[in-house]
């Protein structure tokens, strides 16, 4: 077996993997913006008090926090098309299994949040004779969501990474290139540990912003 | 004493039964009349019922009997298991707690403002205006764009007050404002509310600081189990107590500081 590394093979491939990347940033940021948003609204309404509502969104939030994301995405891709009848491409089934991973996972995020703002900002509302509105507008919202960052971020990164499975269903992203250029040059090493030297390189830096922004809301939420 | 109900008084507590859920019974009938004049002290036994008292006048809390009258007409009463609390008669009505709760995402005068744009609909510029004369009263004009974690407990307690004073309130409650300061900022909090004592702001609050309570308070309310054990001017409560119970808690509590 050949064992000398030549890391100079990869440079044929930087257009693929370029493009591969592309997609998984694409889909990535999309499943962010849709999750996030999703995330919000079930998190709000589990936090309310429509027993139902809390019922029914509980389940799909414990569903898709218990079982992995890779038969989501499989469930999506196979059974979801047979069950409605319709044809999905690779890129619809992987977005609507990614967002609804998303939407439980940040959903707990904000619900989290939302119970962190103390009892007492709420006395101070009532106190101030604040309207209900001004109350959950003004004074709840915004505490929420800058309490929820880091985690929504760190959320955010964890996405990142996942998306990674959708590889397993087809999609050409980043992991599925470099799977391809692997088998296709038997040059597991060079390129697989190119590939995750490329997600590192991504997702490092946005930890490393995830505990900054951590310790300047500590210092924010000191008061 | 005061007289009976006139119709003069500002706050009448009649009978007001308050507990936290079927086990804890607070306060069990207690009965207070505030003149428009008086700056009443509260004082009595660690988990006596005095934030709650407070809470309860602020509008923050049910409660399963009694009623409590401002000004003459009816704001708080027990109606079965609801209590029907008078939101124009709330917002009358200040409140400043022991532990801090300004908004903290908010910069100073944001705090200032919310609750003036929001309740009477003012404009921002008109509320800033008197935001800023406010700060400058109290010592922190140049605060008002400082965020709450920047500034001291003092300055903190000291923005809480100012925020509730830019409602223009007929009436301000203090909890414990000062218990969780450090020692030396508790003079600079103290200062302002003898300030506004001195203007004439009527106020009911709770304090274990015996040299405060004697400067401040017109009434002093003598508070334990749930009632009102003794009522009267700070030379009789603090200074000679009639009931057993008073003479007891003055000099368990406040022999050390008198
Ligand atoms: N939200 C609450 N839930 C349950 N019990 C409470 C609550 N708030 C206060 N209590 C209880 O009510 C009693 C009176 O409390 P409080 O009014 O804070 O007394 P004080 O201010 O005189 O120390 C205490 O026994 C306290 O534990
Ligand atoms: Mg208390």
């Amino acid at each position: 077996m050949d064992m000398t590394l030549d890391f100079s093979i990869l440079g044929r491939f930087v257009d693929a993997f370029a493009l591969g990347l592309w997609t998984t940033i694409k889909l990535t940021l999309l499943c962010i913006v849709l999750g996030t948003t999703l995330g919000f609204v079930v998190g709000l309404l589990r936090s309310g008090t429509n027993t139902v509502i809390r019922a029914v969104l509980g389940f799909y939030v414990e569903l898709f926090r218990g079982t992995p994301v890779l038969i989501q995405l499989f469930w999506i891709f196979f059974c979801l098309p047979l069950i409605l009848g319709v044809e999905l491409s690779n890129f619809v089934s992987a977005t609507i299994a990614l967002t609804l991973y998303m939407g439980a996972i940040t959903s707990e995020t904000f619900r989290a949040s939302l119970r962190s703002v103390g009892r007492e900002q709420l006395d101070a509302c009532v106190a101030l004779g604040l309207p209900r509105r001004a109350q959950v507008m003004n004074v709840i919202m915004p505490q929420a969501v800058l309490r929820a960052a880091p985690t929504l971020l760190s959320n955010a990164i964890s996405l990142f990474k996942e998306s990674a499975l959708v590889s397993a269903v087809g999609m050409a992203d980043l992991m599925f290139i470099g799977q391809n250029i692997s088998n296709n040059t038997a040059r597991p090493v060079e390129v697989l540990t190119a590939v995750a030297a490329i997600y590192f390189v991504i997702a490092f830096p946005l930890t490393r912003v995830v505990t900054l922004l951590e310790q300047k809301l500590l210092r924010k939420f000191s008061a | 004493m005061t007289s009976s109900a006139n119709g003069s008084a500002l706050i009448e507590i009649k009978d007001l039964h308050k507990g936290y859920g079927p086990n804890i019974q607070v306060l069990k009938g207690l009965n207070i009349e505030m003149m428009p004049g008086d700056r009443v002290v509260v004082i009595g036994p660690s988990g006596g019922g005095k934030s709650t008292l407070l809470r309860v006048v602020m509008g923050l809390e049910q409660i399963q009997g009694g009623e409590v009258r401002f000004g003459g007409k009816p704001y708080i009463r027990a109606d079965g298991r609801k209590t029907i609390i008078d939101n124009d008669v709330r917002k009358q009505i200040g409140m400043v707690f022991q532990h801090y709760t300004l908004f903290p995402h908010l910069s100073i005068m944001e705090n200032l403002i919310l609750a003036p744009r929001k309740v009477h609909g003012e404009s921002r510029a008109s509320a800033r205006e008197r935001g800023a004369k406010i700060l400058e009263r109290f010592g922190l004009g140049n605060k008002a764009d400082a965020y709450p974690s920047q500034l001291s407990g003092g300055q903190k307690q000291r923005v809480a007050i100012a925020r509730a004073l830019m409602l223009d309130p007929k009436l301000m409650l203090f909890d414990e404002v000062t218990s969780a300061l450090d020692p030396e900022l508790v003079a600079e909090v103290e200062q302002v509310i003898l300030n506004l004592a001195g203007q004439g702001m009527p106020m009911m609050m709770v304090t274990h600081d015996m040299w405060f309570a004697k400067n401040v308070a017109s009434r002093v309310i003598f508070c334990a189990s749930g009632v009102v054990v003794e009522d009267g001017p700070p030379e009789q409560v603090l200074g000679n107590p009639r009931e057993e119970r008073t003479r007891e808690f003055i000099n368990r509590v406040f022999h050390i500081r008198a």
